[in-house]
């Protein structure tokens, strides 16, 4: 599971949310191709002839 | 009567392409750079969010009027179109597609979604602005507390992060042989008048030629 935040350290030493994981750029990628390819599926094999939504 | 129906103005044509061109830079010079690409990224990334927050800001300017506001909004009618829809595709309706407005709930949804994502992405970018040095004004990073600015960063990154899925959906179902007539439109400017009365309702969408 790969972290959902980055965390840094202040001048005092304090941790700080530093902002998203940049770890989770290839999840949201990947993300975006499984609903392509899904679509892709259903639209060639599965949807009703026409159909447009 | 003309066999074409006008969908898209040259001047809203306009806004679309040059914010897409402006997503992607803003996209590339955002992830190239943590991906291993290293280049001065930082300029080119808030000249074009600065370009990006004049393009949304005329695009609201031209949509704040009752009838295009309407033309988007989603409303209890598109969540009918939308079930209805559904229950075709899922072959428990065998009855054809309804006719839409202007714009089907799906545009209206992915319409809405880039609103708040990019509007969210441009607030906070216009916000951490304040911590780099531009010809108007020097930094000031301590104008927010550490926390503050934690969560500033955490919703600017979530909402990059949300349009790398939503661009790369959004160019592929433009790009979907069924959807030519709207890529067609938001290129030319046009629909056919057969496909603007196969698929819409001038009930909801009065046509213009």
């Amino acid at each position: 599971m790969p972290d959902l935040i980055r965390v840094s350290r202040d001048v005092y030493g304090a941790e700080t949310l530093g902002g998203m994981s940049w770890d989770l750029i290839p999840y949201f990628f990947g993300l975006g191709l499984v609903i392509i390819i899904a679509h892709a599926v259903y639209s060639r094999w599965f949807a009703p002839r026409g159909a447009d939504e | 009567m003309l066999d074409r129906v006008l969908r898209h103005a040259g001047i809203d044509r306009l806004i679309h392409w040059l914010t897409a061109v402006c997503v992607l830079i803003l996209l590339a010079t955002a992830f190239l750079p943590i991906l291993g690409v290293e280049f001065a990224w930082v300029a080119i990334h808030w000249w074009t969010g600065f370009a990006l927050m004049a393009l949304v800001i005329v695009h609201v300017l031209r949509s704040v009027t009752p009838s295009r506001l309407m033309r988007i909004w989603i409303g209890p009618r598109d969540i009918r179109d939308a079930f209805a829809a559904t229950r075709r595709n899922l072959h428990l309706a065998g009855t054809a597609a309804p006719k839409t407005g202007k714009y089907t709930f799906s545009q209206k949804f992915i319409h809405l979604a880039f609103a708040v994502v990019v509007l969210a992405a441009i607030v906070t970018g216009a916000m951490m602005m304040v911590k780099i040095d531009t010809p108007w004004w020097d930094r000031d990073p301590y104008w927010l507390s550490d926390e503050a600015w934690g969560i500033v960063y955490v919703v600017h990154g979530l909402a990059a992060l949300l349009l790398i899925t939503m661009v790369m959906t959004h160019v592929y179902f433009a790009l979907r042989p069924e959807k030519k007539a709207f890529l067609r439109a938001m290129i030319g400017g046009f629909v056919s008048r057969a496909d603007y009365e196969r698929h819409h309702d001038p009930e909801r969408w009065k046509a213009e030629e």
